[in-house]
């Protein structure tokens, strides 16, 4: 019972975020001086498409109503048509999301095999020489802009030894029959290797950072100190009680590194030219297509507030003392 | 066996509230990796200052050789550029000098922003509990539902970009963290004996909170501030690098940009684009190592 | 008296703080005989939990055995290798923590960690283990059921239950007890400790009980050691120490606690003061500063003095131990401290 209840607040204040930030998306390119969603009734429209987009924005009612059409076209999915594709920007998203997940989803899975590892290793090393001297150099990978970590890896990698291509996702040239058929090409994943690289390389310290100090007071319960006398052996000891106890908190925290993970997807994918939402996000906002800006922006948004509750249904799930109340 | 048992309330002499605050802040000098980070601080705040008199050249000025050609792309220390020009023939040592007058003023302000708001909502919604924790603690949550750095591009693209709409949005976001763990602390102290018999005591909600819980909550908003300070400058730097930012100042994420749309990156010219970045690193890092003795100081558990 | 299953001897254990060294355990001397309830007792701080640690050479990181011996089974513990010692812990030698919460692994069920030791360390096979488990849960009394549990799901007192079954499992010679029933409530802690007396003698295995409170150990045990400050003050039989407490610190302790049967025994007495600081212990007899007996000559070190077959006393006066004890039974001789 207690259980429900808590998930019912929990949906609750899900469906209360959705709606607070729908309406944050609507006042932001409503209201903004200047009236942004004047600009996108384009002098190059013809006359009809200018009536027609009048009448879907009900752009000659007053706030309250747009607001209640904008609300309307949500539910439906309809987040307008993009001003520069010409295209609805649904299907452009629909494009473009599946290249923003997959390096992503990439780069976090190596960031985090590595920081579990290394930090389980340097909580076990504490003191020695290696720990004192990793410890600062993690804290300067997270202080690195991303994007510019993307620059020196290109500027080495593809302009100076030339090992890997510069931007995109595939060679000009080459055509894919199908999803599949490119995400699993050469061409594709030597494509890949440098962004997802740089985001891994900047997000390796979170998971790092908070396994060592997990750890370090994991290693000091009584549990560990009762596998020890139990006489189990030490990587026993090690792993399966130590690093399994520590583990929760981190695999919590892959959740919400996803979400800020898709923020930061912002400026590496520009610097990759990287054909991903994050990139489209700036060109929209910088050629003004706003309903592609507003429609990114949407799906990014939805990305980080799914992933809140998903740490929170994961931590749930994988600690027995909640899910075995 | 028989333990010596504490008195119930312990009310030990107070000094005077500005020394109490100071001394509340608790900086960690005996850290050695925080004094290094307090050190970086100050000799860039010193770079700052005097950077009229440290900069060789005007760092927007177009400038030429002395055999009259336009002084673009040159190596460093040809021609007397200490660190070369940019394409558009500029002075970069120049630039990075100034660059860390935004840097500075950006991180310190949005810092100073983030957790003063953040806070004052935290201790509200803690001391004040109910319906306004309830209704703080929402927002807190919708401010964690919106991703920032697309929040912070769009509000910089539609008002006019400058350094303090980046400074603004970044503190409309901001917030949430330093609130959440401010609202948790005061929580705890709420608690404890002497708030307890200050109330008891008739003293006015505002008294409890100036005297007995802002003083032990400082350290706390002064940690997450540190770390705001690191946001702030690579936030900066990614809006700059996007080309949404301040076109009025030269800040190192302005540099960046300017370099990587020159081609830089093809050109080699690793003395434009890595120092901009190293300049940027040194600052946010030293803003973690100064946190990191903090939470040797704030979170013992974690020091070995 | 047959062989003694473990003999400590002189054991010494120190730890590092800072630069300093702290002598936790200074040369504690007892012997544990087969099949035997023996209570460790002392204030918190007199080393009685370092000894029974260093019994399992699982100490913490800054201490270290300094010397002396512990002979268990004709090997001494102090300087076989780690492996050796590994070999042993557990099969031999089984320990019951203080708060069985914070001593099973929150993350696995009680299968799972009973399971961990009867297969890890005792080599049986799956099928072999789920008998055992359910055959040790039976001996300490929770429904088979609640084998799938885990930890949090159960209460204090089935939590230290677990924690007998845990340590009974691999039919091991000698359990430490280090405060078992400490956290749990006087109904529940004779429960506890019942079900412990019962199994001890139903199976023979010999019990160290480390406790505080010396009406636990009047409760269950067969022996007992007094330590005071990193050395036995006193040891013997349960009936010695009862009737006859020859050290001026065991006369005191037996004031200050109340009788677990319930039998009001007057009124309780604390001892004065408070143990030394170990990183520089007073010169002597370190329970010089409390004692209400304390001569001149308690400055110096104190010999060991059986007054009975099996009773050594650590005292200048453990000759004069009748007359003392007749003053100790009043509650004036402990209030004006000497």
């Amino acid at each position: 019972m207690k259980n429900f209840k808590a998930v019912g607040s929990r949906l609750l204040q899900l469906a209360l975020v959705l709606w607070a930030v729908v309406t944050i998306l609507f006042l932001m390119f409503r209201l903004m001086p200047g009236n942004p969603m004047a600009a996108y009734i384009d002098p190059t429209f013809t006359l009809e498409q200018q009536q027609q987009l009048m009448a879907q924005f009900g752009l000659d009612k007053p706030l309250w109503h747009q607001y209640l059409i904008y609300l309307g076209n949500l539910l439906q999915g309809e987040l307008g048509q993009s001003f520069r594709y010409r295209e609805p920007v649904g299907q452009r998203i629909w494009i473009l999301l599946p290249n923003t997940l997959i390096l992503t989803f990439s780069s976090l899975i190596v960031a985090y095999v590595f920081g579990i590892l290394a930090g389980a290793y340097l909580a076990w090393r504490r003191g020695s020489w290696v720990e004192q001297a990793a410890i600062p150099l993690v804290l300067t990978t997270r202080a690195m802009p991303e994007f510019w970590l993307g620059m020196v890896m290109l500027a080495i990698f593809s302009f100076s030894l030339g090992w890997l291509p510069a931007g995109g996702t595939r060679a000009p040239g080459n055509e894919y029959s199908g999803f599949l058929d490119l995400y699993t090409s050469r061409d594709f994943l030597a494509h890949l290797a440098l962004p997802a690289a740089t985001l891994a390389i900047y997000s390796q310290g979170l998971p790092l950072l908070l396994m060592r100090s997990n750890m370090l007071d994991v290693m000091k319960e009584d549990f560990v100190t009762m596998a020890r006398i139990k006489g189990l052996s030490n990587w026993t000891v090690v792993v399966r009680h130590a690093a399994r106890n520590a583990l929760l908190p981190v695999m919590t925290s892959f959740a919400i590194a996803v979400g800020y993970q898709l923020q930061g997807n912002v400026v590496v994918e520009s610097v990759f030219s990287w054909p991903g939402l994050g990139r489209e996000l700036v060109n929209a906002v910088a050629a003004s297509d706003y309903p592609l800006a507003q429609g990114a922006f949407l799906m990014i948004a939805l990305v980080v507030i799914f992933m809140n509750l998903a740490a929170d249904l994961l931590y749930a799930f994988l600690d027995p003392r909640i899910s075995h109340a | 066996m028989p333990e010596i048992a504490a008195p119930a309330i312990i009310k030990p002499r107070r000094p005077h509230i500005i020394a109490r605050m100071f001394r509340a802040l608790r900086l960690p000098m005996n850290d050695p990796f925080a004094v290094a980070g307090l050190l970086i601080y100050l000799v860039f705040i010193v770079v700052a200052v005097f950077a009229d008199q440290i900069a060789t050249h005007d760092p927007t000025e177009i400038l030429y050789t002395p055999a009259y050609d336009l002084a673009a792309d040159l190596r460093p220390g040809q021609d007397g550029f200490i660190m070369g020009t940019t394409s558009l023939g500029r002075d970069i040592f120049s630039q990075l000098v100034y660059g860390s007058r935004s840097a500075l003023l950006i991180g310190i302000t949005a810092a100073f922003m983030v957790a003063l708001i953040g806070s004052i909502i935290g201790l509200v919604a803690g001391y004040f509990g109910r319906w306004v924790d309830a209704i703080l603690m929402r927002l807190a949550d919708i401010a964690f539902g919106i991703p920032f750095l697309p929040f912070v591009i769009v509000l910089a693209a539609f008002l006019r970009p400058s350094i303090w709409n980046v400074v603004i949005a970044m503190a409309l976001v901001l917030w949430r963290d330093t609130a959440r763990v401010i609202r948790s602390q005061v929580l705890t102290l709420r608690t404890r004996g002497y708030v307890e018999a200050a109330r008891v005591a008739g003293s006015s909600d505002f008294k409890i909170i100036l005297r007995h819980i802002a003083p032990n909550i400082l350290p706390l908003s002064f940690l997450y501030g540190s770390i705001a300070i690191g946001w702030a400058i690579l936030t900066e730097a990614s809006i700059s690098f996007l080309g949404f930012g301040d076109p009025n100042s030269i800040s190192w994420g302005y540099m960046l940009q300017d370099a990587f749309a020159s081609q830089a990156l093809a050109k080699q010219a690793f003395y434009w684009f890595v120092p901009p970045g190293i300049c940027i690193i040194l600052v946010v890092s030293a803003g973690f190592f100064i946190t990191r003795g903090y939470e040797n100081i704030l979170f013992p558990k974690l020091s070995r | 008296m047959s062989e003694p299953l473990l003999s400590v001897r002189d054991l010494r254990v120190s730890y590092q703080v800072g630069r300093n060294f702290v002598h936790a355990v200074d040369g504690a001397s007892f012997d544990i005989p087969r099949g035997s309830i023996t209570g460790l007792v002392g204030e918190s701080g007199c080393g009685k939990t370092t000894v029974a640690r260093a019994l399992t050479r699982v100490i913490a990181e800054n201490a270290a055995i300094t010397g002396g011996q512990i002979l268990f089974d004709g090997k001494d513990l102090a300087k076989i290798p780690e492996k050796e010692m590994n070999a042993l812990r557990w099969r031999d030698i089984a320990f019951i923590p203080q708060s069985a919460m914070n001593s099973l692994d929150p993350v696995y069920t009680v299968e799972y960690q009973l399971d961990e030791v009867l297969r890890r360390r005792g080599g049986l096979g799956r099928k072999q283990s789920r008998a055992r488990s359910e055959e040790l849960f039976e001996m300490v009394g929770i429904d088979v059921n609640r084998l799938n549990d885990y930890p949090h799901q159960f209460s204090g007192g089935m939590r230290q239950r677990v924690a007998i079954a845990l340590a009974l499992a691999l039919d091991p010679k000698l359990i430490i007890a280090d405060e078992p029933v400490t956290a749990l409530d006087v109904i529940v802690q004779r429960q506890i400790l019942d079900q412990l007396k019962e199994l001890q003698t139903r199976l023979g295995v010999s019990v160290i009980l480390v406790t505080h409170d010396i009406s636990v150990v009047a409760y269950i045990c067969d022996r007992t050691v007094v330590m005071y400050a990193g050395k036995v003050a006193e040891s013997g039989t349960m009936q010695a120490a009862l009737t006859a407490p020859s050290h001026p610190y065991t006369m005191g302790l037996r004031n200050a606690f109340p009788d677990l049967q319930g039998a009001a025994s007057g009124i309780l007495t604390p001892i004065e003061g408070a143990p030394p600081n170990l990183a520089s212990p007073p010169a002597g007899c370190r329970f010089k500063p409390r004692c209400p007996f304390a001569l001149d000559i308690c400055g110096t070190e104190p010999p060991v003095i059986d007054v009975a077959p099996d009773h050594p006393v650590l005292c200048h006066r453990a000759n004069e131990s009748a007359a003392l004890r007749i003053e100790a039974a009043k509650t004036e001789t402990w209030m004006a401290p000497a």
